[in-house]
């Protein structure tokens, strides 16, 4: 390595142990995965030194630690999968004008000058998935979530969602982050008999929950996928193979699939098999950290140093090629415009494309533009087709 | 849950009575965001700009005689922009009725929050001022309710409390408030007089 090559270091900051250690283990793999590419780039002439510290999921860890690795050195943190853990960094990378890179699903409602969002807000995931769901599948779902901000908000905004549509959620439920007990839920589930479920648990309590589910659906046909599936904007192939093939006929939305066919998402996969070996499916979670460190890592190189506001000025300036596709920073609210993928789990543990997207989604974090304002301002003409018409979900891959 | 209906800023004009600076451009940002017009105002706000739907006002080198209503009157949601926290702008700016506050220097944060307080705290405000104004309607037409009782107790009503009742069914009968069903009597009684 030529010694006046400059290396900076970047604070990798997620949790491998904790109630949603397996998502940080593949966030921290695809981190790495990044910093690796970058760093072995004959055309950037930077190498990144990656900083990890494991906040073990308590949220209190990720400020001292992102406070820790920007006192020593790192201005940019790539890190936080929940959005309990990133309100606790934003305020500690405003107060030392560093950068936070945030590159999975949250519930909107932020716009840090000092992050940068590569994971989809609602008008990316809950809009696009009701917009398909709503109309085929009826307007009662039952609301199960994990208790904190995400699974609070996505329940809020999902019930204005079918409201305006003349439905009303038949239940939101929460269970604290890391509790497996699903017992109570599944037995109001049966009782209630919702359309579908949306579920916005996160890790163990995701897995818990849809096997206990499955059972259920071996029970009573009613709870059988193709009758009452459970629909996610946060379930990853992670936990397609964390869960198994109790998870086959569930339902997610995306901004990354494994078997998404593109020229960048062959590339990466091909160079993500000479890395990891072959038979591993890349998660979005893996992806999308892997992304954001990509364009993290060519931003430096061009701006030829880390400063924060260097870096921002180019990411929002231009495109960049990513697995997740050519993405786009807008300048005014810091998040990328991203693709949302609807996507069934097939009993092969992959998800396989519902319905061709139709390209990227300009980010409205605050749900304040026309699309958003249009699906919860109410519109009884647009009721759902009978339920009947709409059961059956067609695969149109 | 609460039960109040949130109101969304979407589509809102918004005036900020703010020399240039920094922090207005940070608002302005932010505002553009939740799709709000902003329109940036100094000295002060003429008759036009009470059609807008909320004003962001500089607490620091704000003064009376900026705006066109008495203070305290606004006829939108008021925020205040303090930089400067000394009790005595604190107290102006509550005597023009802000009822949400941004801290100076503003960053990437607060205003959707100031501006769904502000709204929400400006309609109690206007909602609790009609229930005084009703309230003190009713409190004024109170004799009207003594007198109508002793008339009716005068026409063989047993007591205080039965002219009461006979007065509140009489009300319900006629689908107006005790105080109007007790001034109509009294002003038959008048009328009767001045017949006499």
């Amino acid at each position: 390595m030529s010694s006046n090559i400059p290396a900076y270091p970047v604070s990798v900051l997620f949790s491998a142990a904790g109630p949603y250690a397996g998502l940080g283990r593949e966030a921290v793999a695809g981190a790495l995965a990044g910093i690796a590419e970058i760093n072995a780039s004959p055309t950037l002439s930077l190498r990144l030194r990656p900083v990890i510290a494991d906040p073990r999921g308590e949220d209190r860890r990720y400020a001292e630690l992102a406070e820790g690795a920007i006192r020593d050195g790192s201005r940019h943190v790539v890190g936080a999968l929940t959005s309990s853990a990133r309100k606790e960094i934003v305020p500690v990378v405003e107060r030392h004008d560093a950068l936070l890179w945030y590159a999975f699903p949250y519930e909107g409602y932020e716009s840090s000058q000092h992050a940068l969002y590569f994971g989809a807000c609602p008008n990316q995931h809950l809009l696009p998935l009701f917009d398909y769901l709503l109309p085929r599948q009826g307007v009662r779902p039952f609301v199960v979530g994990s208790n904190y901000i995400w699974g609070w908000e996505i329940a809020r905004i999902a019930r204005e969602l079918v409201e305006a549509r003349g439905g009303a959620l038949s239940a939101d439920r929460y269970l604290p982050l890391g509790h497996i007990d699903c017992d109570h839920l599944i037995a109001e589930i049966r009782q209630k008999k919702p359309d579908f479920i949306l579920s916005n648990l996160v890790g163990e309590s995701l897995h818990a929950f849809i096997r206990a589910y499955h059972s259920l659906g071996l029970e009573d046909d009613a709870f059988r996928p193709e009758n009452c599936p459970v629909v996610s904007c946060n379930m990853t192939d992670f936990d397609l193979s964390a869960v198994g093939a109790a998870a086959a006929g569930h339902i997610t939305v995306s901004t990354y699939l494994h078997e998404l066919d593109t020229a960048d998402n062959r590339a990466f996969k091909a160079r993500m098999t000479e890395r990891l070996g072959e038979g591993h499916a890349i998660s979005s979670c893996f992806a999308a950290a892997y992304s954001a460190v990509l364009v993290l890592g060519t931003a430096m190189a061009e701006a030829g140093s880390d400063d924060p506001a260097a870096v921002r000025e180019i990411v929002t300036a231009r495109r960049f090629a990513t697995p997740l596709g050519d993405l786009r920073v807008d300048p005014r609210n810091h998040h990328a415009d991203l693709t949302p993928h609807l996507a069934r789990a097939g009993a092969d543990g992959c998800f396989h494309v519902l319905e061709q997207s139709s390209g990227p989604v300009a980010a409205d974090p605050y749900l304040a533009g026309l699309a958003a304002r249009a699906a919860l301002t109410p519109h009884p003409a647009d009721l759902p087709i009978e339920a009947s018409q709409a059961r059956k979900l067609r695969v149109v891959k | 849950m609460t039960g109040f209906k949130r109101l969304e800023p979407a589509g809102w004009q918004a005036i900020i009575l703010h020399r240039p600076h920094p922090s207005v451009d940070a608002l302005i940002r932010q505002l553009a965001m939740l799709h709000v017009e902003a329109r940036t105002v100094w000295p002060q706000l003429d008759e036009a700009d009470a059609r807008a739907d909320v004003v962001f006002f500089d607490a620091d080198d704000g003064h009376d005689g900026q705006f066109p209503w008495s203070a305290g009157l606004a006829p939108m949601p008021m925020i205040a922009l303090v930089g400067s926290e000394a009790p005595g702008r604190i107290e102006w700016a509550l005597s023009q009725g802000s009822t949400a506050h941004l801290l100076k220097p503003i960053g990437s944060t607060g205003v959707y929050s100031a501006l769904l307080i502000a709204a929400h705290s400006h309609r109690i405000v206007r909602a609790k001022s009609d229930d005084i104004r009703h309230l003190e309607d009713r409190l004024r037409q109170r004799p009207a309710v003594v007198r109508a009782v002793l008339k009716l107790m005068g026409q063989g009503e047993r007591d205080e409390a039965a002219a009461m009742k006979t007065l509140r069914t009489i009300a319900m009968t006629w689908r107006m408030t005790i105080e109007e069903a007790a001034e109509t009597i009294c002003a038959d009684e008048q009328h009767a007089k001045r017949e006499a």
